[in-house]
Formats: structure tokens, sequence, C-alpha cells
């Protein structure tokens, strides 16, 4: 016997109710993401880190010192695993399942995210290329500024009803939409 | 009815009309009138009712502190009590009723408390309503409680949306009169991050309600211009209705922004209320000054306000106070307020002049008596006429209205929440901001700043300062000409004796001159003493008008200097703060984040109700059809479980991945028990210990290679054990080499036990599960049939044969459909966290019912677990204590009931027969229990003094809770299969 | 309403992401007196003033920190890295 086991995305039945345009300010649930915890191991800080910013393909977001998110949203898991399995003095672990990816994106974004996370997102002081784990509607989640008006956020996968719809609220004072972003 | 709408003055749209009802009454009022200026327009000077002997009360003010004009307006679910009417934007269509009167506002049955208010001064409570005891709860609470309180609160649930949301800034400017202006426009050029928060609905402060010029312009207009270029700048932010409450450490202010108050129909996409944590670097305090009421007989008539409160409705509002006006005065007020009348032409009747000479300009044609007071006032739901007196000669005056020019008083408040106190200054008759440090500073008349120009100066200075402060380079302002402004210096009057009716110094509280003395003949003279046996200062205006005159009364009274008495303790919030804007969105189910099993759904279709642990929704028990409650599913569920399988799913356990060449020495430290030899591949049981030898969490750790383990918690404690052990390799031992990361959320988790579990999972497993392949506390990487790669545990928690699955989360749903599938023809149930307690009571195994804090693994019949050999580990050194090892500890027993039917619940307490219930013959309680339904009775685990030695020992059950005394007997605390045959079978 | 800590490796931070265990007191060796386990175990000082704790980034980069502070005015001299090792070379 063999099984055919489909994989299901934890926001699937809170998107069955939001249309598929979009509006300015949207967002958008990366519907498979690749994502690994890299850890250092004692005395590996900076080498791993420069490793890490030598693979193409991946983007690394700042949980703690030695510590990593690695999010790939074009490959699968299985090939980051092999992309990131000869680091040495790192250890990884597949989170693609343990987290969801929210992008936000639009021009109020830093408006709606204001009332989500105490974090001063202005641009001086959180420029593109910045992450870091932090308070988001109450849960702890990694939120990385990937563009001007876009940002990324990688939540905790039990939690994350809960965060897209706090989210969402905050985003009704500007019609906020969202979708997955394969759809 | 007379309109007191004047014919030009004012800047309220009069192209736009509105329409609203006070007391179900029709009125028309202008786009930008507050509520309190529409009503005086229409001739309403009646507003409210006084707290305590219900008198007639008019506004006193134009701002957020008037204490007299509190009204309900909104109807239904959001009808709001205590609203300032001074403050209240008018909208079309505003309803607003008049509070604390019975039948209604013009005859207030209460009233009657007036002709006995010689009997009510301060204390009357407590003097009145003391004997007998008995009536305190029956008579008195009720009746006192129906006759105070002001307003009612609608009683069904509040049907708007409320947020929160932070901001950030370089400089954050509250109040955005002169001062505040030129300070956010200073540090705006300068490129600071500037917001501008004011409490009022326009924002520009007292330049709206000045008749001076500025730049050449009304000040008004100049104000208007400033705003448009404030509003041109980027890295500014203008916060009109937004009230800043609190000043909280490191800089963090606490504001309230009326985001739809002002409006008819409110959006459901916007909130109602939004509070705003506000993280600045530097702040400026620009809240102006208030100007203090006159302490005279009969000052709380109907028509008696502030000269500045007279002026604002005449300038910005276009309204008269009345037709015919005096002014009681001790400063430059009372005469800019006769001189802006007369230029609006209303009738000024007098100045009267507390001071012997001065030099201000008196406009043509008022008279003015100087050395002169007040000391009484005529009429009932108005002002008729006052009673002036100049050495010992009274004369009548007939007037509608009265402006009080008393002096002012600076708005510290914000400074003063943090501990400092405000600084009593003689020059200014006045307590003045303290010093607080230079990151948050006052400026402009809150700072003691008397003209508009010296404000203009002062805003534009410090803030210059505060910028270069932070790194900007400075920007010259000009500092606008100011034409026509008044010196608005005066000589202090704090009462004026000789009155026969009451001197209010607290119109919200009905606190007269007498009550100050009577609290100071009484003993209680320390000013917060003062305040609590007066009532002066409490409520909703928290003596915003009142606390200066209470303070300087009291002063007089004891021949001492304001700056003895010192004020009464400042705390947020500066202005009341509604419970919808503190809660924000955490309201009904969203009071906390929810957080749901990868099998949420698997379970929600097979029948499941949910129980929340926490933040988690857990599976409790599946019903199925015939099923009268939720008994009969656990019973079910245990029996199949037993005899043959079920799914439960265990995902909420914590998961933690730990790496390191140092893991395994570390784990040997964690735990109390053996780790550093435990073969890969294997998994094993392990206590963990907090420093003072009590268990601190129990759980399996599995080694899937070398240098790499898998830790499972209980649900309860996932986040406090991860901590721990962050905790143990960051502060205890930083030179070994580990590193963990939780995985509790990337795993989907689901234990299959039962005696038919292995033919089931070795449908759905490629490799070879046999027992000899994979044995009790076997622990791998195995392959699901179709390639999904899974961990497999050989654990139980049930006694049974079980399997602990783990898939990644997004498979959870479709693999346990899949087990389900595969065990259809074997019987196979889904069974919740009330069957997995039953089980586990069955087999003895524990859980925080028994780890409770109190417990050592030698308590839990566990003390063959600790590895006392191992040189350290945590809890080791303090487990050897006397007391931890004492033969009379209370150690884990089972319980049955003689009698079959009887039943007993966790919490009940153990005595020896025929022993009576007291704490000196308590020989322990009941941790857990469950009605069995293998064994078909009700069976417990106990925590019994000495118990394993008292195995047949019958014992009394005592429930002081239920009342309930059961006789049950000692027994060991397996009650299910003592041989482990099932589960190593 | 809030506070906020400056948490060397994350920036500033308000105060619900943190949780705070008491006194930073170093452990004594296992083989200490039990005096000193008692000690470390039972006994706190509870001053008034400046006070050194742990404090634990659960919501950030999970470190524990040492938080020197004023427990009377919330004045914070210092916020660092409870394991000042951390990243040296084995």
């Amino acid at each position: 016997m063999s099984l055919t086991l489909f994989h299901r995305h934890v926001l699937e039945d809170y998107l069955s109710d939001f249309g598929t345009k979009a509006n300015p300010n949207h967002l958008a649930v990366i519907r498979r993401p690749a994502i690994f915890s890299v850890l250092a191991h004692r005395g590996h800080d900076a080498s791993v880190e420069n490793e890490l910013k030598s693979v193409e393909g991946i983007d690394v977001r700042d949980c703690a010192p030695g510590e990593w998110l690695v999010v790939s949203t074009s490959a699968g898991a299985a090939a980051i695993e092999n992309l990131l399995a000869d680091i040495a003095g790192a250890s990884i672990v597949d989170q693609s399942d343990g987290r969801a990816l929210l992008r936000v994106h639009g021009p109020n974004v830093r408006k709606i995210l204001a009332k989500c996370v105490a974090v001063d997102l202005h641009p001086d002081s959180f420029p593109i290329g910045t992450s870091a784990n932090m308070l988001c509607c109450h849960v702890a989640v990694n939120l990385a500024r990937t563009g001007a008006d876009t940002f990324e956020i990688a939540v905790p996968r039990s939690f994350c009803g809960s965060v897209f719809e706090e989210v969402m609220e905050m985003g009704r004072e500007f019609a906020l939409t969202a979708a997955f972003a394969d759809s | 009815m007379t309109s007191y709408r004047l014919a030009s003055a004012g800047s309220v749209n009069r192209g736009q009309p509105l329409t609203f009802t006070f007391d179900g009454k029709s009125y028309k009022g202008f786009e930008g009138d507050s509520l309190a200026s529409a009503l005086l327009a229409n001739d309403q000077m009646l507003m409210g009712r006084s707290f305590k002997y219900h008198r007639p009360r008019g506004p006193v003010t134009a701002g957020s502190s008037e204490p007299n004009a509190l009204m309900t307006i909104g109807s239904g679910a959001r009808a709001e009590p205590n609203v300032r009417a001074t403050v209240a934007e008018l909208y079309d269509g505003l309803a607003a009723v008049s509070q604390n009167r019975w039948p209604s506002l013009a005859f207030d049955v209460g009233a009657v408390n007036g002709l006995l208010s010689p009997m009510l001064g301060a204390g009357f409570y407590y003097k009145t309503f003391m004997w007998p005891a008995a009536l305190w709860e029956k008579l008195y609470e009720p009746v006192i409680r129906r006759a105070a309180g002001l307003g009612k609160l609608a009683m069904q649930a509040d049907p708007d949306r409320y947020e929160k949301s932070w901001a950030h800034c370089d400089l954050l400017v509250i109040g955005s009169g002169p001062a505040g202006l030129m300070a956010a426009l200073a540090a705006g050029r300068a490129g600071a991050r500037v917001i501008l928060a004011d409490e009022g609905f326009r924002l520009g402060g007292s330049l709206l309600s000045e008749s001076a010029s500025v730049g050449g312009v009304s000040a008004a207009d100049f104000a208007s211009a400033m705003i448009e270029e404030l509003e041109a700048l980027p890295n500014v932010t203008l916060m009109p209705r937004a009230t800043v409450f609190g000043w909280y450490d490191d800089m963090v202010f606490g504001a309230v922004e009326r985001v739809q108050k002002h409006v008819g129909t409110p959006s459901p996409d916007l909130p109602m209320e939004r509070l705003w944590r506000i993280a600045a670097r530097r702040a400026i305090l620009a809240t102006g000054s208030e100007e203090r009421p006159l302490v005279f007989g009969g000052n709380d008539k109907p028509g008696v306000m502030t000269a500045s409160a007279m002026r604002t409705y005449a300038n910005r509002y276009g309204v008269a106070a009345g037709g015919k006006v005096a002014i009681f005065t001790n400063g430059g007020s009372g005469y800019r307020t006769a001189a802006d009348l007369v230029a609006a032409g209303v009738d000024v009747t007098a100045i009267i002049d507390a001071r012997v000479q001065s030099a201000d300009a008196v406009p043509g044609g008022v008279r003015v008596i100087r050395n002169g007071g007040v000391v009484g006032t005529k009429g009932r739901k108005r002002l008729e006429a006052l009673i002036a007196e100049r050495s010992g000669f009274q004369e009548q005056i007939t007037c509608d209205a009265l402006a009080m020019a008393g002096g002012w008083s600076p708005i510290v408040h914000l400074m003063c929440q943090r501990g400092a106190k405000p600084v009593w200054s003689d020059e200014a008759q006045a307590f003045l901001a303290p010093d607080v440090g230079s990151a948050f500073i006052a400026v402009g008349s809150a700072a003691g700043a008397d003209t508009i120009s010296t404000c203009l100066k002062e805003g534009a200075t410090k803030a210059m300062m505060l910028a270069r402060d932070l790194g900007f380079a400075a920007y010259e302002m000009n500092i606008p000409e100011v034409e026509g402004e008044y010196d608005p210096a005066f000589a202090p009057v704090w009462y004026v004796p000789g009155a026969r009716d009451k001197a209010f110094v607290d119109f919200q509280n009905d606190v007269a001159v007498s009550d100050l003395g009577l609290a100071q003949r009484e003993g209680f003279r320390h000013i917060e003493h003062t305040k609590r046996y007066t009532t002066a200062g409490m409520a909703t205006d928290q003596g915003k008008l009142g606390n200066v005159a209470t303070i300087g009364i009291v002063a007089g009274m004891r021949g001492v200097s304001p700056a003895e008495i010192g004020t009464t303790t400042f705390r947020p919030f500066y202005t009341p703060v509604s419970f919808g804007a503190l809660a924000g969105t955490s309201r009904g189910e969203h009071a906390a984040p929810v957080r749901t099993s990868p099998l949420h759904d698997w379970a929600k279709k097979n029948g499941a109700t949910f129980v929340e642990a926490g933040v988690w929704h857990r599976s409790a028990w599946f019903s199925r059809e015939g099923e009268k409650g939720w008994r009969d599913s656990v019973d079910r569920e245990v029996q199949n479980v037993r005899r043959n399988a079920g799914l439960c799913d265990v995902s909420t356990l914590g998961k933690i991945e730990i790496f390191g060449k140092g893991a395994a020495e570390f784990l040997n430290r964690i735990y109390c028990n053996n780790f550093l030899k435990l073969p890969v591949g294997k998994a094993r049981y392990g206590l963990m210990l907090r420093e003072d030898g009590m268990i601190f969490d129990d759980g399996t750790t599995s080694r899937f290679s070398e240098h790499h383990y898998v830790m499972t918690t209980t649900t309860a404690y996932a986040a406090e054990v991860m901590a721990h052990l962050e905790f143990a390799s960051q502060t205890f031992w930083p030179d070994l080499d580990v590193r963990f990361v939780s995985v509790s959320d990337q795993w989907a988790q689901m234990s299959l036990a039962g005696p038919r579990a292995r033919t089931i999972m070795s449908r759905v497993v490629e490799d070879d599960i046999s027992d000899a392949a994979f044995p009790y506390l076997a622990a791998k990487t195995v392959t699901l049939r179709g390639g999904l790669k899974a961990r497999l545990f050989r654990i139980s928690f049930s006694g049974e044969l079980a399997y602990e699955l783990a898939v990644p989360a997004g498979y959870g749903e479709a693999v346990a459909d899949a087990i389900m599938e595969a065990g259809r023809d074997e019987g196979i149930c889904a069974y919740g966290v009330e069957a997995l307690n039953v089980l586990r009571i069955e087999k003895g195994f524990i859980t925080h019912s028994e780890i409770d804090g109190r417990t050592t693994p030698d308590d839990l019949g566990l003390g063959r677990m600790m590895a006392l050999q191992k040189p350290d580990f945590i809890g080791k050194r303090m487990s050897t204590r006397f007391g931890l090892t004492a033969a009379d500890r209370l150690q884990l027993v089972g319980l049955r009931p003689l009698e079959k039917l009887e039943e007993f619940s966790a919490g009940a307490h153990l005595l020896k027969e025929d022993a009576t219930p007291s704490m000196a013959n308590d020989q322990g309680w009941v941790s857990s229990t469950c009605h069995s339904p293998t064994l078909g009775h009700t069976i417990g685990l106990a925590m019994l003094r000495s118990g394993r030695e008292r195995y047949g020992e019958t014992i009394v059950v005592w429930d002081g809770l239920h009342g309930r005394e059961v006789l049950a007997q000692v027994c060991p605390p397996v009650f299910v299969d003592p041989e482990n045959r099932k589960l190593q079978g | 309403m809030a506070s906020l800590i400056t948490c060397p490796h994350c920036g500033t931070r308000p105060k619900e992401e943190f949780s705070i265990r008491g006194t930073a007191l170093t452990r004594p060796h296992p083989a200490a007196s039990e005096e000193d386990w008692h000690r470390y175990v039972y006994l706190r000082d509870n001053p008034k003033g400046r006070y050194q704790e742990y404090w634990h980034h659960a919501a950030g980069c999970r470190r524990w920190l040492v938080v020197d502070r004023d427990n009377v005015t919330h004045d914070v001299f210092s916020v660092t890295d409870a394991a000042p090792a951390r990243g040296a070379s084995e």
C-alpha cells in the first residue's frame, strides 16, 4: 500500500473567504517556503555567517547571536538542506512546516505593522535587509524588511491563525487583502 | 429662547449647520462647535447637576478640566456617560442626555439634598452609616450606591472596535498652542521625527481663543498657517483629538486618539479610539495653563465660569456667555475678557477687581469696582445677579453671566506622574513643573511663561536645544511679532470671606470651604487626608480646577505657605480613558492568542470537543451518536484503546532539537538520571529537577545521532523547559558546546496506542517495526509508505503497546487520516486528552498534578532514577537534605473506594479513620482521580504520609468543599498491568 | 503601559518581550557547602535601588541578559549578555 499524502497549509481555511484581487495593501501567504534554523557551534558564529552570506538563492534572517533562519521561496526544502549541509560548525533544522511566511506589502504597511509590533520600523532604524525576532500580535516571530514597503513575517505555525487574523484586523483601515502568493 | 450666537466672531463654520438633541429637544449648532458652545448659543446654560447636592450647574470651563457639564452622549450600547460637553465635538445627529437628575434637569427631586446640605458635610457618610453593622450590606451600601455615582453605563457589549499602536519619534510635543506649534515646527524643520499631539479636536490650543494678532494675522489664522506648514513636512505627524494621558518608564507616553467619537455613523473599518504608546527620545510639555476659578459664596451658579472660558466661547465659537456680563478678577485676564466682550458687542456691566489698583486698560464705558469682591449670587437655574462688596458696602448687580479670573496654574500633571512633585513658586504664586531631567522639558505657559510672545520664543529655542542634543543641525526660527497681547499677571485671592451660601473649591464633588475647615478641625490635616476626607480632587476631573485652591485655602487656615502643604499625588490618567481603548482587540475570543495543533482539523472532523489548555485548544473527547455525555465518550475511548487501538493528538508536547559535542554531558547535568550512555536510536524517560531538589518536569529524550538529540517536554512546561535549558547552557556551563532550537511547531505528533497498534502502524510505515527490530523505547527516522520521512518513537503514556509518530506539520492531517483508514478494520478510534488522562491514572503515570513543585523523585516512587554518583546535576546538591529524604514524607499511592459506587475528587484530603479534620490530622491529599472504565469504579492517585508502607490501610477521603467523606483503601499506584506486559509486548 | 529594555543583540524592546528571573547570582560549585547552596537557592537581599537581575529575551534572541538597573527609578545602567564568552573560540 502506498499513501498519497496531501500537504495542507495552516491558513487554507482562512483564505477561502478572500478574493484574489489584491489591493495596494496586500498580505501574500507563501505556500511552501523552505525555512531552516541554522545554529553555529561554539567559536563558529562568524564563519557560519560568512558562509551563509555566500550561499546563493537564500535569504538569511537574524534571530540571535549564532542563530539564523534561512528562507527560500524558490527552492524546495530538500535543495536548501543540501546547500546548508556542508557548512562547517553549524547544525541545521528544517522548520519549513513549523513557520508560516507572510509577506505584507503596500503604502501603509508601516502603519499596519505599528499596530502589531513595538519595534521602530522607520527605514533609518530598520532598513531593507534588517531582520529580527520580536513580538508581533503577542507572538514571537521573525520579521524582516525585504523592500521599502515590504516585510516578511515568519510565524510559528500553531499561532499563525491568530496572528493572521490580527494583522488583517489591523489592516482593515487600509483595505488590506490577503491571498496565497501562488493563486 | 434667546440666541447667544454672536453676529460674526469665532471660527465655527457657519456654512455648515448641524442638528443635535439635548434631553430630547432639538437644537442647531455649527461645524466646529463643541457641544457646550452649541448649547450656550441656544440659551441652555444649565447642563448638569452636582454629585452630592444635585445643585444646578453650567459649564465653568471650555476645556478638559470641566467638572460640571458632564453628559451621556449616544444611545443604546453606544451610550457613553460623563462626557465633558466642553470638549465633545458637535456632529450632526449627536444626542446628549443630562445626568444626575430625576425626573428632569430643570426639576430634580434629589435637589432636596440641597436643603439638607448643612448636614451633609465632609465625612457625612463615614459618620452616619456606622451602626448597626448589620445594616452595612443590606441597607446602607445599596442606598448609597443608588444615590452615588456619576452617569450610568450602557449594560450592553460595546459594538465598536478599538486598537493599539506604537509610535516612535525624536521629539514628542504635547500641546499645540503657541509654544507647542513653534517647538514642533523648529524641530521638524531641523529634520527630527516629530509627533505633535493635542487633546483638542482642532489644533492651535489657546491661539484659537485669543484676540491678539500674531505675525500680522489673527492668532487663529497664524495657527492655521503653522499647521499647514507642519502638515507638509514628511517627518512630522500631527495628532489632533489625541490626549497624552501618561508618562511611563523609558520615555514611553500613553495617548488615546478619539478616531470616530465625532462621527455620527462610525465606519466599521476604523476603530472608535486608538491607544498609542509613543516611544520618544525627547519630549516637550506644552500643555499651557489652567485659569483658576475664584472661591466665593454661590460661585457655582450656572453662568459663572472662568474668564478664559468666556473668551473661548466668544472668540473661538462666536458665542456670548450671557447678555449682561460681570467680571470678577484679580489680574489682567478679567480686563482682556471685558475688552473682547465689548468688542463683540456684549454688555459688560462691571469689573470687580480684588486688587486696590492695577495698570490694566479698562474698555470704554465699563465700570470698575476696585478692592472689591463678590460675596453672593442670585438666581436658581441661571445667574440673575451678584452681590458685590467693597469696604463693608454691599451692592446687588444684575447680570446673567459672571467671569472669574483667579490667576493661572501651569498644567504640569504629566511631568509629575513618575514621582516628582511640582514646586511652589512664591513669585508665580503657582506650582511649577519639577525638573525631571533634560529629556522631558516644559515650555510656554506650562513652564510659567506669561505672554504669547514668550511662549512662541520658548517653544522655538527649547525645541532647537533638544534637536541639537539629538544631533540635528540648528534651524534659526523667526519669532513672529505679537500685537495686542495683555499681561496676565495676578495677585492671589484664595477665597472671599463672608459668604452666606456655600463657596465651592471642588465643583464636581461639592466640596466647599467649610468642608476643608471641618477636615482641619477633625485632624485630617495632611493634604492627602484632606483630599480623602472631603473628596476634594477626586472623580472624573481629578481636581484640575480645584486642587490649587484647596491647597491655598488649607495653607491659609494653617497660616503656612502652600509650599508647606504640598500637592497630592499625580498619577495617570490625565483624563479618563475608556476600558475599550485599554483592551484594544484583546477581548472575547481574542483575549489571548489561540494556539492550534496541526491535527486540529482532523480532530474536528472526527467529532472532537476542544478544551482550552493554556493558549492551546486541545481535543478533549470525541463524541459519537447515542452518547449522552462526555463520560460515555471517554469510557468508550479508554476501553477501545485497551482492547483495540486509539489515535491521540500529542502535537502540543514541547519538542526541542539539541545539537553539539557537549550535548550528552549537558543532558546528563540537566536530568537527574543518566544520559551519557543513551544509545543512538533510543529514547529515555528523564526527570529534571529544580535546584531545590523538587521535580521540575518530565519527558523523553531520544538520541538520533552522536551529537543530536530530540527532547519532548510536557505541554504545560514546554516554554519553561526551553528557557531552563537556555539558562543552564548560557549561565552555568557556557563552555559546553550545545545548541537548541524549538521544533514544537514543525511536527505533528500522534500517539497510536493499544494491542493492535503495531498491526496498524506497520501498514503506514515502510520500515520493520517488529518488536525485535523496534523494541520498547526505540526511536528513529522512518519512511512512510509513499516516501515521507517521519520520526517514530516507541513510547507509551497509556501502558499499552504504543508509538508516537511525528510528521511535518503540513502532512499531519493526511497521515492521521491514513492511520485511521489503516486501522478501521482493527477497530481504531480517536481519543482525546480526557481518555489519555484516565489511561495514565490507571497506569499510575504522573503529570503536573503530581509534579506540583513539592514532590521529589522518591516521593513519586522514582527514587531509583536519581544518579547521585554523577559529579553534578541540577538539584543534586539540595536533594540529599534531611527534609527531602525523611521517612514521613508524602508518597505517591493509589486509592480505591471500599464501596464501588462511591466517588471522590482530586483536592480531597486524607485522614485516618475517626480523626477529626484538622491540619494536625492531615495525612495528605488526592492529586488525580477518574472513573476507571477498566475497573468499573473511581480510582485515584494521592500523596500520603509514608504512603508506601501503608498499602492495604483504610483511609478517609475527606472533601470539605463538597461535604463528602468516602472510605478508601490505599494501594500501589498502578491499577493496570503492573508487570508492563502490554507496554513491552 | 510600557517600559523599554535595550537588548545588546536586538535593540530597544518593550518589557513584554522579556521575562525576569531575579537576582543575577553565580551557581555554587557542586561541592560547595550546604550553607552556600542554601544561600543560593533561598536567600535574596531584595535591595531597594541598584540591582542586577537575569532577564530572558524570550520573544527575541532568547539570550539570558544581566540587567543592571535601579528598581526605584527604573534607570537602566547596563544590559549585557549573561555569557560574555559567547562566540569565543574553543
